[in-house]
């Protein structure tokens, strides 16, 4: 049972990562609007690479969320 | 918070009841007090004690409450039931090994003392503290306490195995580390019965 | 399903660790949790994107019947016929422009599929939903939240009657 207040350092930082995470997030969800868009009107062509940079977006997302986890163990053995 | 914190002090109540009447001023609860107010021993003497939340460590009327309706706040104090949750179930009532919490029926919802939060987090004192003539109750910085009072500070108590751990201190004599209270010693004995007076 | 919970020993039970007691755990733990859920929905979005991309790796250029439409002098000139093609489920809709010129398109509206009408006044398709209008000469997206232009039926004419014999413009 936790029951000291945590400490607040470390938290700026986290802050900054999830509003990282939201931005990157908003440009996922319109690149996904976007992609099904132009497959629908029959240009298949932009799957390939619609495909490959939400890869990328999921994985900094992913990253960012590792940051996260990291900073707030570290604040909470502190 | 702020560098004060609660000290009570039985032995030095006289039973003026301003405290009582000071809880009960304010807004939030008008004409409720919060104060635990007991005769020792109504038969025999007139000692009283005045008491307040203890706001444990690890507060087990929280522990104990199916509404989540008790919170610790971040400064270690330990509010009042919300009032959207509290369904009046008197876990709480039961559970508090001090017996703080109390059921006012008129409303379904239970009621203790959350040391005039309003007051103390922007570094006022408890409106207990600032009428009690006798400062039984008191709230002042530790090195106040250590320089005009004899006895010592304790916020340690022992419940047959359970220790708990307040955020009010009890002024006890120097050489009491902790205060261990046995619970058969209070319960009822026939003619010789503790008569709670007050709330 | 441990990877939602808060706590990162187990020794805690799951409903203290969702109604913690103490308001600083519940502000502050709230926050790596959410961040978790950010992260699944962005991986949900990237699967949106990979199921495309398989769609349009397994697409195979379907083959529409031919079908007869309407007899050629069945409509005024501005007049409107609605018909289903390739199948049943798949309303279109026939426009006699003039004397001599056809066109026909899929009723659906590229938007969100509600069905397109005929303005003879403005002499363009409009959709009564979100008001999103179409050319009545290729289709294309006039104004409106359509980002498509609407599937276009090709028409062929065999003496007096129209056949419709394939669906542009669709990828899926």
């Amino acid at each position: 049972m936790n029951t000291n207040p945590p400490q607040n350092r470390g938290l700026t930082a986290i802050d900054g990562a999830m509003a990282l995470i939201v931005l990157l997030l908003i440009v996922q969800i319109w690149l996904l609007s976007a992609t099904l868009e132009s497959y629908l009107a029959g240009h298949r062509e932009a799957a390939v690479p619609g495909a490959i940079i939400s890869g990328i977006l999921f994985g900094a997302c992913l990253g960012l969320y590792l940051f996260v986890d990291r900073i707030d163990s570290e604040v909470r053995k502190g | 918070m702020f560098g004060m914190e609660f000290y009570v002090d039985p032995s030095r109540c006289i039973g003026c009841q301003a405290c009582l009447k000071a809880c009960e001023e304010c807004d939030t609860h008008r004409g409720i007090s919060m104060i635990n107010f007991d005769f020792v021993d109504r038969k025999e003497s007139i000692a009283s004690a005045a008491y307040v939340c203890w706001h444990c460590e690890n507060p087990t009327c929280a522990q104990v409450c199916p509404a989540d309706a008790i919170k610790k706040y971040e400064d270690g104090i330990v509010g009042s039931s919300l009032k959207p949750r509290c369904i009046g179930c008197s876990n709480c009532v039961l559970a508090c090994p001090f017996g703080i919490p109390k059921l006012v029926p008129e409303y379904e919802q239970m009621m203790k003392c959350d040391m005039c939060y309003d007051r103390t987090s922007v570094g006022k004192r408890p409106m207990c503290a600032t009428v009690c003539p006798s400062q039984a109750l008191t709230y002042v910085a530790p090195e106040t306490i250590a320089a005009t009072r004899r006895e010592k500070p304790v916020n340690t108590f022992w419940f047959g195995n359970q220790k708990i751990v307040t955020k009010v201190y009890m002024m006890a004599p120097a050489d009491a580390g902790a205060i261990a209270i046995d619970v058969a010693d209070y319960t009822w004995e026939g003619e010789h019965e503790v008569v709670p007076q007050g709330f | 399903m441990k990877w939602f919970r808060k706590a990162s020993s187990s020794s805690v039970p799951l409903w203290q660790d969702e109604f913690p007691v103490f308001t600083a755990d519940e502000r502050y733990v709230n926050r790596r949790q959410f961040t978790k859920f950010l992260t699944l929905t962005s991986f949900a979005m990237l699967a949106g994107n990979l199921w495309i991309l398989v769609r349009s790796l397994f697409h195979r250029s379907p083959s529409y019947p031919r079908q007869h439409v309407a007899a050629a002098d069945e409509l005024a000139v501005g007049g409107v016929k609605v018909f289903a093609y390739p199948t049943a489920q798949d309303p279109c809709i026939l426009v006699r422009t003039g004397s001599d010129s056809y066109v026909a398109y899929s009723q659906k509206c590229t938007h969100l599929s509600c069905a397109v009408y005929y303005a003879k006044e403005q002499n363009r398709l409009e959709c009564p939903c979100h008001q999103g209008f179409f050319s009545v000469a290729d289709g294309s997206v006039l104004q409106g939240p359509p980002q498509r232009a609407l599937p276009r039926v090709t028409l062929e004419r065999k003496g007096g009657q129209l056949l419709a014999v394939r669906m542009e413009g669709e990828g899926a």
